[in-house]
């Protein structure tokens, strides 16, 4: 293990380039697995997934099965789904409701808060033994909800998870603050893809506005506007090149903030309008006034992105969940929402969109898995070792707060992603 | 569509199965050649294509599908799949399906519309990437219309919908 030391990974990440192994090495990805998604604040689930007592929804942190529950007086946990006896997952399937979570093996029960419910022959283990919360379903070490949205570390010493967003908190406000109830809800299943490629692929590939002119080339239409990709007669497709040629997305912006998050500019100039956004539109007014409700309502940001594998999808009202497998192979979760007093048509039409843009069939995502598949192929070619991040470097606007801007495509987002990665696997 | 025709169509005998089987076969066989247009022509305007991604998922408006394609959107979908620079589709997928298992479920008094089941199994092969096999049960929503049999309602119902998926480019 000699080679894995501090030096080594901070040789791989240079301020404009960082090295193949990162991306293809299986053992780096071992260490990924402890450094960064042991130590960091990650995405865990939505709340309202798990809206009534005993309600439970079976994920995972890498390897690691975890379980989001819902204990008696309404407080979410987050549990590791082994049973604290021999170690067998105690819930299987996706979701359900069980007042006390049974183990199949032998038995034990146990409270949504993973304390121990109930053991089978009890007397005859060592008294007092079994009280150990540890022989119980162990918790994770720290979680938090900001807006329902359920974080969970497995690092007690981790800084506190508002801290660690800074900035890119405004990612989760900007979505929540369009439900006219101030609430999302994740509502209608979710899209789940996977490609045979790193996770690090999809995670740079969401701030990389430089892309969409070859890679998603086939979206273009004979009018030059990408098929329309969200509802409403304005603001829903968008021309895609400029008339110097240059892909209008292309031009836009990409930020780089503190802690690896990254967020992209928004490739809709228009408010989104017409049908029945305006029936949406009115309620919004009525409950926050004009001003406002155009502020919630501007296109900042195509999407948020927070580190390590969270994707705030501002442009399709969705979240995106990066879950790695193993070096080569990652698994992707797209969740639209719903907006909580909106007409349900909106939300109807959220889901119907997202179909077409992020689901295994649609028709920008699949040329990304073709995109991240050729990548991880490519990488294993040895006569070039590095992979650049150079765009924009040098150009970047520092807006304050750890909110770096780059124009034009810069992949000042990636580079933000990178150093993070770095300082975590060399802490 | 006139009285006149709706009358004629009363009048007219109602469809076999044989002749429903053969309809499908044939749609099978337009995707199975990648002749997308010709298989966009046979489905009505008012059509929709539809795989849920969830087992017993009652409708397209609540839950993520893993196609859902109106008229306009199966279109947007085929000017894709034609488009030169399609990179998921270079080199491009080979497929064969094969059916099996057609009962006709519902037909509509007036013999105008019919309600076919059937199994399906389908394999894809593309350079470079792993064999894929996919099945599951077809079912057919059929109009009787002046241009002969249109599609209203196609629902591919796969065994394993609710699970992750590689890239899917060919409609089942």
């Amino acid at each position: 293990m000699s080679a894995y030391n501090n030096e080594h990974f901070r040789n791989l990440v240079l301020p404009d380039r960082v090295h193949r192994s990162i991306y293809i090495d299986p053992q780096i990805f071992e260490i990924e697995l402890d450094k960064i998604f042991g130590r960091t604040w990650v995405f865990v689930g939505h709340d309202s997934q798990v809206p009534n007592a005993g309600d439970y929804y079976c994920t995972s942190i890498g390897r690691q099965p975890i379980v989001l529950s819902r204990g008696e007086h309404g407080k979410v946990h987050v549990l590791y789904n082994r049973c604290g006896h021999r170690g067998a997952k105690v819930l299987s399937g996706v979701r359900g409701n069980q007042r006390i979570f049974t183990c199949m093996y032998h038995g034990w029960g146990f409270h949504p808060d993973g304390s121990r419910a109930g053991v089978p022959m009890l007397r005859d283990f060592p008294t007092g033994l079994l009280d150990d919360p540890q022989f119980g379903m162990a918790p994770l070490a720290r979680v938090e909800n900001y807006r329902g949205f359920v974080f969970a570390c497995q690092d007690p010493s981790v800084m506190p998870l508002k801290e660690y967003l800074g900035e890119a908190i405004r990612g989760i406000d900007e979505m929540v603050d369009r439900a006219p109830d101030g609430e999302v809800e994740f509502w209608a299943g979710c899209h789940r893809y996977t490609f045979r490629g790193n996770w690090k692929l999809q995670m740079d590939n969401m701030a990389d506005t430089y892309h969409p002119a070859a890679c998603h080339a086939s979206t273009v239409g004979p009018d030059g506007r990408q098929f329309q990709r969200r509802a409403g007669a304005e603001g829903g497709a968008a021309p895609f090149f400029a008339p110097n040629g240059e892909a209008v997305v292309s031009q836009l912006g990409v930020r780089g903030f503190r802690n690896g998050h990254s967020s992209e500019q928004s490739l809709f100039d228009k408010e989104q309008r017409g049908g029945d956004i305006e029936e949406y539109r009115a309620i919004m007014v009525a409950k926050f006034g004009e001003e406002r409700t155009a502020e919630i309502m501007k296109n900042r940001r195509h999407s948020l992105t927070l580190f390590p594998t969270t994707d705030i999808l501002m442009a399709q009202t969705s979240v995106r969940i990066v879950k790695p497998i193993a070096v080569d192979l990652t698994e992707v979760e797209i969740w639209p929402v719903r907006l909580k007093g909106a007409p349900e048509k909106i939300s109807n039409d959220l889901v119907k969109f997202v179909n077409i843009t992020h689901s295994a069939s649609s028709f920008i995502q699949t040329d990304d898995l073709e995109a991240f598949e050729r990548c991880q192929q490519g990488l294993q070619t040895q006569g070039t070792d590095w992979v650049l991040l150079a765009r924009g470097i040098g150009a970047e606007i520092d807006e304050g707060n750890g909110v770096m801007f780059g124009p034009r495509s810069s992949e000042v987002g990636m580079r933000a992603k990178h150093q993070m990665w770095r300082d975590l696997m060399c802490a | 569509m006139s009285t006149a025709t709706l009358m004629k169509q009363a009048t007219q005998p109602a469809l076999t199965i044989e002749v429903l089987r053969d309809f499908i076969e044939h749609e099978a066989e337009l995707l199975d050649e990648q002749r997308f247009d010709d298989w966009a022509a046979l489905f009505s305007e008012d059509a929709v294509y539809w795989a849920p991604a969830a087992r017993d998922q009652a409708n397209w408006l609540n839950h993520v599908s893993l196609f859902y394609d109106d008229k306009h959107t199966m279109k947007t979908r085929i000017q894709r799949l034609n488009h030169p620079m399609i990179h998921c589709q270079d080199p491009r997928s080979t497929c064969v399906r094969v059916l099996s298992n057609f009962k006709l479920e519902w037909v509509a008094e007036d013999g105008s519309e019919y309600r076919v089941r059937s199994k399906f199994l389908m394999l894809e092969d593309r350079p470079g990437a792993e064999r894929r096999f996919f099945g599951g049960r077809l079912t057919h929503t059929l109009r009787r219309s002046d241009n002969g049999l249109q599609i209203v309602l196609k629902k591919v119902a796969l065994t394993n919908c609710d699970q992750a998926f590689p890239m899917l480019t060919q409609p089942f």
